[in-house]
Formats: structure tokens, C-alpha cells, sequence
């Protein structure tokens, strides 16, 4: 009887457990209803891609955060904003304060831009953007930049990449990006393009060379004409 | 050090002071705080309309402002050519999940969910006048809350945040949103 009634009150105190954790919230939605995995993403940061949507060097710098694996990366750490010129949300919010067209705005969450660049001031390539944006995170959060010779070897050299194709049609909705509850982004630190070390070797050694055949040149040019006394 | 050549130094750190501390000055500037957090343009304002029932549309009418602030502008036109009247919760996701729509919601009063969602920027509608009303939450602090009635769409309305609070709280508390990627922050 004792055993039984030890087992009742056990199986009691395991429901009472359990009982608050069925009823908790999340910022207030009930774990039985729809969404319950709510973003905290108030401190994420925004990227703001300004332009006219017939304008194909807009398009292809809106591509790039599609085909470049970095833009694509920092695409998804932050709030992307691609906002075209045709819309209500530009005339409210970027007409007065923006340099010109494209633009590329990056802020941090409270707005402070951190980096923006418009027109011929912007990088000619992806890969020349993301340092730009790398280097205006690093300097917004006060960190030194990599230094050269410990980034990543093998992006030193990028081989020949298809280039985007611009499309001047008004695109639809972007694609939502991932729910997350990223702050500052992390953003691939820019790859200057350095001549390989072999290279470096292979210049030294052609000096020597050219160096010692100019010094054997210059004794058999002076035992072929002997200067005249 | 002679009596000239001291005055002359004393001269240059004279000079000096008034410049002293200009850099942190600089650095500290406050950061001038967009009011309300959720900043709907004008333009972006969906007012209220009747539906093919003859209902207001208040629900929909939210939604699609905050769609719009969430630039999910083509969704918004879309929602406003299929969708309106009168709307309860359920049949509300419902639709939200037909179009594949991401949303979050509750009916339960919770105060935390209104302070996530302006937190976050994204704004919510929550439900006023004993249920029978839906506008748009566009700020919530300490303080004070704002509200875009889409019934009065030109201006935001500031009320104490507790009136705010206890009005929701006698409506149902239904609050709802879509979770889309909010307008970007005026540059400072």
C-alpha cells in the first residue's frame, strides 16, 4: 500500500514538473500555437542596396549577393534591403540621403552607416565590394584587418567566373532570408592579389642568373678585344 | 628655461586647451533615435476599405502596411486584391500559411510579444475597442506606445504605454505579424 501510494505521489510531482514547461512562452506565444521560435534579431546590422531596377550595374551588384559566396554569406547575417528607385519606401527613405545611384549603404542596427559608396564610388567587382564592407566592419568594431600572409591561401588566386547577367525586369519579393539572431556580421576579409611566393622565387633567381651571364659577358667581351696600350 | 621662453610655452598651452577633449566630444555624439521605431512612410499606409461583405478590413489593413514596411511590396498589392472584411485569428494564419507567409501571433496578452515585435522594428496589429478594431503598433517604450490607425492613416497616434496596454488586453489581445526583414534605420 505504502509502495503504491509512493509510486502515485512520484508520478504527482513528475506531472508538476512537467506542467510549467508545456505552458511556457516564448516573448509571449504559446508553444502550442504557430511560431514559437521568434527572431532576436534586433541588433542585426542592415545592408541597403539602392537603385533603378532597369539600371543593370544595379541588378549586377544586387546579383553579386547571390553568386559571390562572401556577399552571400553576409547576406545572411544581415537585414538585405534591395529597395529600387520606383518605390514609396526610396522617396521616403533614401531620396534625400542618398549620393547617388546605386548605392550601397551598410548600418549598424541603431542606423550609424558604417559604409556607403554610390555610383563610380563603388568597387568594380564582388569580390572588391566585400572588402570594402569587410574593411568598414573591422574599422566600425575597432579590429585590426588579417594580415596578408596568414589569410587564406587558396582564394589568393580566383580563377575565371561566369559574370552575372543583369536583368533590368523588376524582380518580385526577394527570398526571405533564414530566421537568426545574428548582431554585427562576420564578413570575409578582403583577398588583395599577391604574387605567389614560387613567382618571387623564380624573379631572384632569373636576377642571379642575368647578373652573373652580364659579369662572364663582360670578361669574354674584354679577352676578345683586349684594350690597346 | 628663460623668462620669454617660458611665457611662449605657456602661450601654446593656452592655445592647446581649447581643443583638448574635441576628439571624445566627437566620438560620444548621441545617436539620434528614429520615433516611432517602426517609421511607416505615408505612402506605405494601407487605409481601411470594405470588403465584398461590406465588413471593414482593419486586419488586412494592418498586415499589408506592415508588409510593405517589411518591403514585401508585392505580397502586400497581392494581399490587398484577395483578401478582406472581417477576420478572426485562426482563419487569419490560416491564409497566412496558404500564401506561405511568415508570421507570428498570439491571443493570449502577452505584453512580451508587442515589446519583441518593436524591438525587432517590425511592428504588429493588435486588436483594440474590445476586440471589434485592428491598427498597427508602430512603437512601444517605457513610456509611451504608438499606433497607426488605418482608419486615420495620416498621422500616429501616442498614447501612455499602460492605456495602450490595457485597451489590447480587454480586446482579446490578439497581436499578429509578419516576420520579414523591416526597412532599414534613417542613416545617422
Amino acid at each position: 500500500m505504502n509502495k503504491l501510494l509512493l509510486s502515485v505521489l512520484c508520478l504527482l510531482a513528475v506531472f508538476a514538473a512537467a506542467m510549467p514547461c508545456l505552458a511556457d512562452t516564448v516573448n509571449g506565444v504559446l508553444a502550442e500555437e504557430r511560431v514559437v521560435n521568434l527572431p532576436q534579431d534586433q541588433s542585426k546590422w542592415y545592408v541597403s542596396v539602392v537603385g533603378n531596377a532597369t539600371d543593370p550595374r544595379y541588378n549586377e551588384i544586387v546579383g553579386w549577393f547571390d553568386t559571390n559566396a562572401s556577399l552571400k554569406k553576409l547576406k545572411n547575417q544581415v537585414h538585405f534591403c534591395p529597395v529600387t528607385n520606383e518605390t514609396a519606401v526610396y522617396q521616403a527613405r533614401y531620396a534625400s540621403n542618398v549620393k547617388g545611384l546605386p548605392t550601397v549603404r551598410m548600418q549598424q542596427a541603431d542606423g550609424t552607416v558604417v559604409y556607403e559608396a554610390a555610383g563610380k564610388s563603388l568597387p568594380m567587382t564582388a569580390a572588391g565590394l566585400n572588402g570594402a564592407l569587410a574593411g568598414a566592419v573591422s574599422t566600425a568594431q575597432g579590429i585590426r584587418p588579417i594580415l596578408p600572409w596568414r589569410r587564406d591561401m587558396e582564394h589568393r588566386c580566383p580563377g575565371p567566373r561566369p559574370n552575372p547577367q543583369p536583368n533590368p525586369v523588376p524582380q518580385p519579393d526577394p527570398e526571405p532570408q533564414p530566421i537568426d539572431d545574428n548582431g554585427p556580421p562576420n564578413v570575409d576579409p578582403d583577398v588583395p592579389v599577391e604574387p605567389p611566393l614560387w613567382a618571387l622565387a623564380l624573379v631572384c633567381i632569373a636576377g642571379v642568373l642575368v647578373g652573373m651571364g652580364g659579369g662572364y659577358g663582360k670578361q669574354f667581351y674584354a679577352k676578345l678585344n683586349p684594350p690597346v696600350k | 628655461m628663460s623668462q620669454s621662453g617660458l611665457k611662449r610655452l605657456l602661450l601654446v598651452l593656452a592655445l592647446l586647451v581649447p581643443f583638448a577633449g574635441c576628439e571624445t566630444m566627437l566620438a560620444t555624439k548621441p545617436v539620434k533615435k528614429e520615433r516611432p521605431t517602426v517609421n511607416v512612410p505615408a505612402a506605405l499606409r494601407q487605409s481601411n476599405w470594405r470588403g465584398p461583405e461590406g465588413q471593414g478590413s482593419c486586419v488586412h489593413a494592418s498586415m499589408i502596411s506592415l508588409l510593405r514596411w517589411q518591403y514585401r511590396l508585392k505580397t502586400a498589392d497581392h494581399w490587398r486584391q484577395t483578401y478582406g472584411d472581417g477576420e478572426q485569428p485562426e482563419d487569419l494564419a490560416a491564409k497566412f500559411d496558404q500564401e506561405g507567409i511568415r508570421y507570428a501571433y498570439v491571443t493570449n496578452g502577452d505584453v512580451r510579444f508587442l515589446e519583441w515585435a518593436c524591438r525587432t522594428r517590425r511592428g504588429c496589429g493588435i486588436t483594440v475597442m474590445g476586440g471589434a478594431h485592428m491598427v498597427a503598433l508602430v512603437h512601444l517604450d517605457d513610456k509611451w506606445a504608438a499606433i497607426l490607425d488605418n482608419n486615420s492613416v495620416e498621422k500616429f497616434i501616442w498614447v501612455p504605454r499602460e492605456t495602450l496596454i490595457a485597451e489590447w488586453k480587454a480586446s482579446y489581445g490578439w497581436a499578429v505579424t509578419p516576420i520579414y526583414a523591416p526597412a532599414a534605420p534613417l542613416p545617422q
